[in-house]
């Protein structure tokens, strides 16, 4: 059993959990996932790790209450158990010196893009961080993107029609002084519809834009194939051979967002995430 | 009806005169009708009286072919005679000797192929039911509480990993317990068990074996460690560099293979493992009782002719599946399925489409599957395997309406562990290599099962457990 140490709340249906697993915080590294099980009952379930202390045998991630296991999770309090706790899975963020990052997040990524702009830092990037929020209630973890990067813009406002969002305006005004002040590499953590949106944005300036894919996902030790992608026409699963993929890469991102949706009828409680313009609604 | 026949001398039964007794027993069955709807076990398993009678017809001639026809060689002519006897108790102890796993190998072994294949019975068409009498003896061991445990050699102080708890880890655990060294076994789900949780329904194997047989393994000294990935927790050099004298690489089958077709990755085109993980390890049956939904359609139809294919159709069927199809592109001759579940599965309704392959999955619009455009095939000359290769014939293509299509064509091997361990030898299948003895090229790693076979059956799988547990034996006792 893993029992919780800390759970907070970030914003309304949005909390942190901190689970004791020695044995995941021991090798996780940024951009890796998790995948628990509450209890014997329970379906697995991934999460992207946004902190761990290997010290303490601590790691963390951020979730939002979409759905039955969410809101289960929602219920526990520090002094409960998971059930299961495993990872780190996938394979880590690819981390170098690149120059100018901007990173684009939104929802969990907001939180899960933490370890991985720390690391960018680590290499002496500067990095620009645009935060996609529906207001400023809801911008969670703010002050920590802030720190980790030169600077945050926050993009508030909700989304609008055909899949135009709000973190889009900064990023064409930065992309508009693209290369006089040039942006070296993108990363991008999000819904599906954001990083491909980003992707398309990018894709005339050939700058590499990294995104975090979260199809479903089984077992995510690369034996279901339910996670499985289309990149460069060939099929990689996103629990070995990602998460992490180049968004210009990656094909068919319509029927990986129909994947996606495939039980939202039946576990997402919350209508919201039923995204205008998506295929599946 | 029945039949006796009057063998002369032989020289299996020697000079006596022996009837043979050819009415090899039926084992009852649930019917197709109300199987269809559950998910429980589909063979309700001999009675003890069908027991004692299917047991006398075991003539134990000297030769003992059925035992050499046995990949983990079991002392088969020496348990049905106990069961002659009467003294279940005593059959258990010698089935116990040479497997850990009675109840599991009773249901799911192609015994047909194996120790009933060389049954002196066979001959005449009817060998002992050597796979029931055993399932038997399992679940009467199971049911009254007395399990029998062999004695356990005095502790040797070595330290053993086993990497996986399929049915091949299994058998090396055990095997490596009962000689006194201590196993440590890892496993990367949140049960043990492997393919025999995850991949064989519940219909034909149900799980509460599974798992008694898994804490038989355990109460031999082995600790079972779950969550656990092999390459991501601990590399295999950190396994042979803290605790452990050896290791056993037994992970299984790996990353499920596709068609390469477009369409491919519709909603509603599963993996044969992502559909048998959900229904089986997840419980998806028993949704919302259990967390896991799968969804199921109306039409539904399964790419590929071996056991896992059957497996995935049948559980189409008790899924609600009005129509299920099994589409082989070659006939029925070179299915790789055994016979037994490819006529529980007709019986069941399941309808088979030989000679066709498909080349294309079709959306409805919103990317769910609608139909799937198929090609019909011939038979051409015969491949690396000895099986005519199937060709397309060119201008029969056509299509057919579906909602689901589940995709069982194999697997190919999990890079995590020679990904990370690069002095492991692989096959370019990526399949680790191995002596005859399970022995990979890396010094104090043996390796058996799927990961070295590509896919082959349980027992298979726990014979080579079997012969690399006496060659790590062996090598611990150095």
């Amino acid at each position: 059993m893993f029992p919780i140490v800390a759970h907070e709340e970030l914003a309304p249906n949005v909390h942190r959990m901190t689970v004791k697993a020695s044995v995941v915080a021991e090798k996780a590294q940024p951009g890796q996932f998790v995948i628990l099980i509450t209890d014997e009952k329970g379906e697995r379930i991934p999460f992207t790790i946004s902190g761990w202390d290997a010290a303490r045998g601590t790691v963390d991630f951020v979730y939002i209450e979409v759905g039955k296991t969410t809101r289960q999770l929602g219920a526990l309090r520090p002094g409960d158990e998971l059930a299961h706790f495993v990872g780190p899975l996938g394979k880590p963020a690819e981390v170098d010196h690149y120059g100018h990052v901007v990173a684009v997040a939104s929802g969990y990524g907001a939180a899960a893009i933490l370890p991985v702009l720390r690391a960018l830092k680590e290499k002496e990037n500067r990095i620009t961080t645009i935060l996609q929020a529906p207001d400023r209630e809801r911008a969670f973890c703010a002050e920590e993107l802030e720190q980790a990067s030169d600077r945050l813009i926050l993009a508030l406002g909700s989304p609008g029609e055909e899949m135009t969002v709000s973190a889009t305006r900064p990023l064409r005004k930065i992309l508009a002084n693209h290369p006089q002040n040039p942006v070296h590499r993108m990363v991008v953590m999000g819904s599906l519809c954001l990083m491909r949106v980003i992707s398309e944005m990018t894709r005339p300036y050939s700058i590499k834009t990294m995104v975090h894919l979260t199809p479903l996902m089984v077992d995510g030790t690369g034996m279901c194939g339910a996670c499985r992608c289309s990149i460069q026409g060939k099929n990689r699963f996103a629990c070995v051979h990602g998460p992490e993929f180049d968004g210009h890469e990656v094909d068919g991102w319509d029927v990986l967002m129909a994947r996606r949706c495939t039980y939202a009828d039946e576990s997402i409680l919350q209508q919201s995430f039923q995204c205008r313009g998506c295929s599946q609604w | 009806m029945s039949e006796t026949k009057e063998t002369g001398p032989s020289e299996e039964t020697g000079k006596k005169k022996v009837k043979m007794n050819l009415n090899r027993l039926e084992m009852p069955k649930q019917e197709p009708e109300v199987r269809r709807r559950n998910f429980d076990e589909v063979a309700t398993g001999y009675t003890y009286e069908m027991t004692m009678e299917e047991a006398s017809r075991c003539i134990q001639c000297k030769k003992r072919n059925c035992q050499q026809g046995c990949p983990v060689n079991i002392d088969i002519p020496d348990f049905i005679k106990h069961l002659q006897d009467g003294n279940i108790e005593a059959a258990s102890k010698v089935l116990k000797a040479k497997t850990s796993l009675p109840g599991i190998c009773g249901r799911v072994c192609p015994q047909e192929l194996q120790c009933e294949n060389s049954c002196t019975l066979n001959k005449k068409g009817a060998p002992v039911a050597i796979g029931r009498l055993e399932r038997f003896i399992a679940d009467w061991e199971r049911t009254s509480g007395a399990v029998s445990k062999p004695e356990l050699a005095p502790s040797t102080g070595k330290c053993v990993a086993v990497v996986g708890t399929g049915p091949s880890g299994l058998t090396v655990a055990s095997d490596l317990a009962i000689r006194g060294h201590q196993v440590t076994m890892y496993e990367a789900l949140h049960v043990a068990g492997g393919v025999l949780m995850y991949g064989i329904p519940e219909f034909r194997l149900p799980k509460e074996i599974v798992q008694r047989e898994v804490q038989y393994v355990s109460s031999l000294g082995v600790d079972i460690h779950l969550d656990t990935v092999i390459g991501i927790n601990y590399s295999l050099d950190e396994l042979l560099n803290t605790k452990y004298q050896a290791v056993y690489l037994a992970t299984g089958a790996g990353l499920p293979q596709f068609l390469r077709v477009p369409g491919e990755n519709l909603n509603m085109v599963y993996s044969a493992n992502e559909f048998l993980t959900r229904t089986n390890l997840m419980k998806a049956y028993l949704y919302p009782e259990y967390a896991t939904p799968v969804k199921m359609g109306r039409k539904v139809a399964v790419i590929g002719g071996g056991n896992v294919a059957m497996d995935s159709a049948r559980c189409a069927v008790r899924l609600g599946a009005q129509e299920v199809y099994v589409i082989y592109r070659r006939t029925r001759q070179e299915m790789p399925a055994r016979l037994e579940e490819v006529e529980n599965a007709e019986e069941e309704g399941i309808h088979f489409h030989f000679l066709c392959n498909p080349t294309g999955f079709i959306s409805d619009g919103r990317n769910n599957v609608s139909a799937m455009e198929l090609v019909r095939m011939k038979l051409g000359e015969p491949d690396a395997s000895g099986r005519r290769r199937p060709v397309p014939i060119e201008g029969s293509e056509y299509t057919m309406d579906v909602d689901t299509a589940i995709i069982s064509l194999g697997t190919s091997p999990n890079p995590l562990i020679a990904s990370t361990t690069p002095d492991l030898e692989t096959s370019r299948w990526g399949t680790v290599i191995t002596d005859e003895r399970g022995k990979t090229s890396k010094a104090r790693v043996w390796a058996g099962g799927d990961i070295v076979s590509g896919g082959a059956t349980v027992i298979s799988a726990m014979g080579e457990g079997r012969r690399a547990a006496s060659a790590m034996h062996e090598f611990l006792s150095q």
